[in-house]
């Protein structure tokens, strides 16, 4: 485990303010939505210590931001995209 | 004996000072500037302009104008002036061995929307292809980046659907979150003209402005809501919108995606966005919300305008999303007339915005995610690129507070002086090992510079920018570069002291790449430019001389989109200790941040940064008009003098920020939008308090902060 790029503390509230703003979308696709944030706005170390802070367990991060963070593979289809998912509610 | 004034030669070119960019005529003799004329065939300004464009151009011969580059190894050494060779080889070496010793990532850059479009597009070149990272961020970060955010996920285009001219169709205009008869003076003179004709106002801002209440302007309705509450109160709007049934259901059945429709109006329906809830919360009369809402949704012309206002809270984008969602159920978009418009602070930030001076996005809002459109630009410069997204401005500080981000090339910006939670970008600023400031000036931000190059101003270059109706107009060389080079030129060299190959001889071969490699800008060139005068994008085979108004047939992304806006309350809240919210603006003779005006004689007109305060929470607190006082947050605090103000609401305060020896920005919070990290310069819990006397000149000069609420 490296040392984070960015204080935890700052990545962890950014991250959650994330998951703030898909509440009112079903988990499916707000989790797909926070996934599809950080994957194509966050730079991969910031990436990188949100996943390592995950796996040392998390805490203080909203669920739904842990089940973004376990989704964020990095060879995921990869074309723009600055919402929500489309298709199922 | 020749008389004194009288012109030699003269030129059309464009203001630099607000997102209008109206059009001058300049005209010189000996080489120097003796009169600005607004230019009648200007087709954003018709012949008008305001007193910063007239008058405030003296600035380029400011006696403290820095015009030799110079180096040195630490901040606490004195500068030593150099020639441009050693000034870009001593830069260049430094960001190669920090790229050596710390990994390509840990350099990156950022432009400015004082510049050029051609400028501000060499600036991210440089970054991707000599740094060879996307560590590359433009100024808009601070004030419109939640606009791209927002207009893009609901109609797929970051930027104004109208030309300002479309104001003059109007039957209902919205303005939230701005006060154009300050901010932007030659569309609030077209604003206030359809006014008189009879178009119903309706404003939506905690302060009284200008342009709520003043002798040519009243609005019909006036939501004087508590700062931080928009989002909560647009989707009431929106909520009286569907409860009674003023949708318009063609439109949305035509354009929209109606299962995302649905879905939206089931959201702001819920009882929670009632009226009756909101209106308390924010401090409103639910009636008049009400009352907005039925204006609004009859039109038949209903317009939104808004700014900074709606743009910098922790939910930027969110409000930017009510607004895009707002327009579409009422059908008022993509005719004469209606539209959503941002109104941009600086002259360029719309360019800043297109230019793909971006960590994430290239020119025309594509993903550098994208392998498709990364692989147009590799072909384009030859170079392979980097495929993940770099790190915002923000993100920038914060890294480099770690200790992971330490080397920086900074365009004409102050982020000293301009970004928020000023402690923080100073000590990240402190803990870099090459920072390089290029301006006009020796400003707070290069105190921590090591290395300074002396830019030009739009005076002194071609060019283009794109104003806040996304019209391109020439900027032309009224004067040689009084430091010899122009900025396009500056980042040219930098990049070539870096080892990546490039050559311009002319901006207008920058423009023609730009046009190579954005599809808005397809059409464009300086031929084009000179030939009709300004040309708004998209322009294109569909549009050979630009387009007025968009999105007529269709959103750029197909069928317009309802996005879910859930109010989420900002984490900033007022307490015991600090009872009163700060709110931010700015005013009409000064230039944001003010590093042009205020070497001007504009500054007769606006000395300093004031402190408004409603008499009553003045009275509680001992504090008569034009006392100083000190401003205390839990980040920070300065002094100014205050003002007793009918214009702001009880348990308000509110000052603007152009002054270096303010710093308001010692006091704003380090919250930012969700989406961008934008800055929430509009909610600030604080305390005011009476002090003393002015503050001792040589603390402030120090960067030492006054602790001015301990009086
Ligand atoms: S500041 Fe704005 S309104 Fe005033 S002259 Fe310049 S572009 Fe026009």
């Amino acid at each position: 485990m490296t040392e984070p790029v960015i204080e935890i503390e700052r990545l962890e509230e950014m991250a959650n303010q994330i998951a703030d703003f898909f509440s009112p979308y079903p988990e499916e696709r707000a989790v797909e939505g926070i996934r599809n944030h950080l994957r194509n706005y966050w730079d991969p170390r910031m990436r990188e210590a949100l996943r390592d802070h995950d796996n040392a367990g998390g805490a203080g991060l909203h669920p739904r931001v842990r089940l973004a963070v376990a989704r964020l593979r990095e060879d995921a289809d990869l074309r723009a995209y600055a919402g929500p998912p489309r298709g199922a509610a | 004996m020749p008389n004194p004034l009288k012109p030699e030669s003269s030129a059309i070119t464009t203001c630099a000072y607000c997102g209008v960019g109206c059009g001058f005529k300049a005209e010189t003799r000996d080489g120097r500037i003796v009169r600005m004329t607004p230019w009648k065939e200007g087709k954003a300004n018709h012949g008008h302009a305001c007193v910063k464009g007239r008058f405030a151009y003296d600035y380029y011969l400011a006696p403290d104008r820095a015009t030799t580059p110079m180096i040195r190894r630490s901040i606490a050494d004195e500068w030593q002036p150099v020639d441009w060779d050693t000034a870009f080889a001593h830069a260049a070496s430094e960001l190669t061995r920090i790229q050596t010793e710390h990994g390509r990532g840990s350099i990156g850059g950022v432009s400015s929307s004082r510049c050029t479009n051609e400028e501000i597009f060499l600036v991210q070149k440089l970054v991707r292809c000599a740094m060879r990272n996307n560590n590359v961020d433009n100024c808009s970060r601070i004030c419109h980046s939640p606009t791209q955010f927002g207009l893009s996920a609901t109609l797929g285009a970051g930027a104004a659907s109208q030309h300002f001219d479309s104001v003059l169709q109007s039957d209902a205009i919205l303005v939230v979150g701005a006060n154009p008869t300050e901010g932007h003076p030659v569309f609030g003179s077209m604003m206030k003209r359809r006014i008189r004709e009879g178009a119903r106002l309706l404003v939506i801002d905690p302060r009284r402005t200008e342009t709520v209440d003043s002798p040519h302007c009243r609005a019909t309705v006036h939501l004087g809501l508590r700062p931080g509450t928009n989002v909560a109160v647009l989707n009431s709007v929106s909520h009286v919108i569907v409860r009674e049934g003023l949708v318009n259901r063609a439109f949305v059945d035509a354009r929209t995606e109606t299962d995302e429709f649905d879905v939206w109006a089931d959201h702001v329906a819920d009882d929670r966005y009632g009226p009756d809830v909101i209106g308390p919360h924010a401090g409103l009369d639910p009636d008049e919300i009400r009352r907005l809402a039925r204006i609004y949704a009859s039109g038949p012309n209903s317009t939104i305008y808004y700014g900074l206002g709606v743009t910098e809270h922790s939910q930027g984008s969110t409000g930017v999303m009510c607004l895009g969602n707002l327009a579409m159920a009422c059908g008022m978009i993509g005719r004469e007339g209606v539209g959503v418009n941002p109104l941009r602070g600086q002259g360029n930030v719309q360019g800043g915005s297109c230019l793909g001076s971006w960590p994430h996005m290239f020119t025309g809002y594509r993903f550098v995610t994208d392998p498709v459109v990364r692989g147009e630009f590799e072909a384009e410069w030859g170079i392979e690129l980097d495929p993940e997204p770099g790190l915002r401005l923000p993100n920038m500080f914060d890294a480099a507070v770690t200790g992971a981000f330490r080397g920086m090339y900074i365009q004409g910006e102050d982020p000293v002086q301009s970004d928020p939670n000023h402690h923080h970008v100073v000590r990240a600023l402190e803990a870099m090992d090459c920072v390089i400031v290029h301006d006009l000036f020796l400003t707070e931000t290069a105190k921590y510079a090591h290395v300074f190059l002396p830019g030009s101003s739009s005076l002194e270059k071609d060019g283009t920018f794109t104003n806040a109706e996304r019209r391109v107009s020439r900027v032309r060389k009224i004067v040689e570069p009084v430091a010899g080079l122009a900025d396009w030129q500056i980042t040219m060299r930098l990049m070539q002291a870096l080892g990546y190959d490039c050559h311009y001889e002319h901006p207008s071969e920058i423009l023609d790449e730009i046009a190579r490699t954005s599809p808005a800008y397809r059409g464009m060139s300086f031929d084009l430019i000179d030939r009709v005068g300004s040309v708004q994008w998209p322009c294109d085979e569909n549009a050979p001389e630009g387009t007025e108004v968009l999105h007529t047939e269709r959103f750029p992304r197909g069928r317009g989109n309802f996005m879910l806006t859930e109010y989420v309350p900002t984490r900033e809240r007022t307490t015991d200790e600090h009872p009163l919210l700060l709110t931010t603006g700015r005013i009409l003779s000064q230039y944001n941040v003010g590093t042009q005006t205020r070497r001007t004689a504009n500054t007769v007109w606006y000395p300093e940064d004031v402190l408004e305060i409603t008499r009553d929470d003045a009275e509680t607190r001992g504090i008569k008009d034009g006392d100083w006082v000190g401003i205390a947050s839990r980040f920070g605090s300065t002094r100014l003098r205050a003002k007793i103000s009918e214009r702001v609401n009880p348990g308000i305060v509110y000052t603007t920020f152009h002054y270096a020896q303010t710093m308001v920005n010692k006091v704003t919070s380090d919250l930012s939008d969700w989406a961008t990290n934008c800055p929430e310069y509009k909610v600030t819990a604080v305390e005011v308090l009476r002090v003393a006397a002015e503050p001792a000149a040589a603390t402030e000069a120090s960067g030492v902060p006054a602790g001015a609420a301990g009086a």
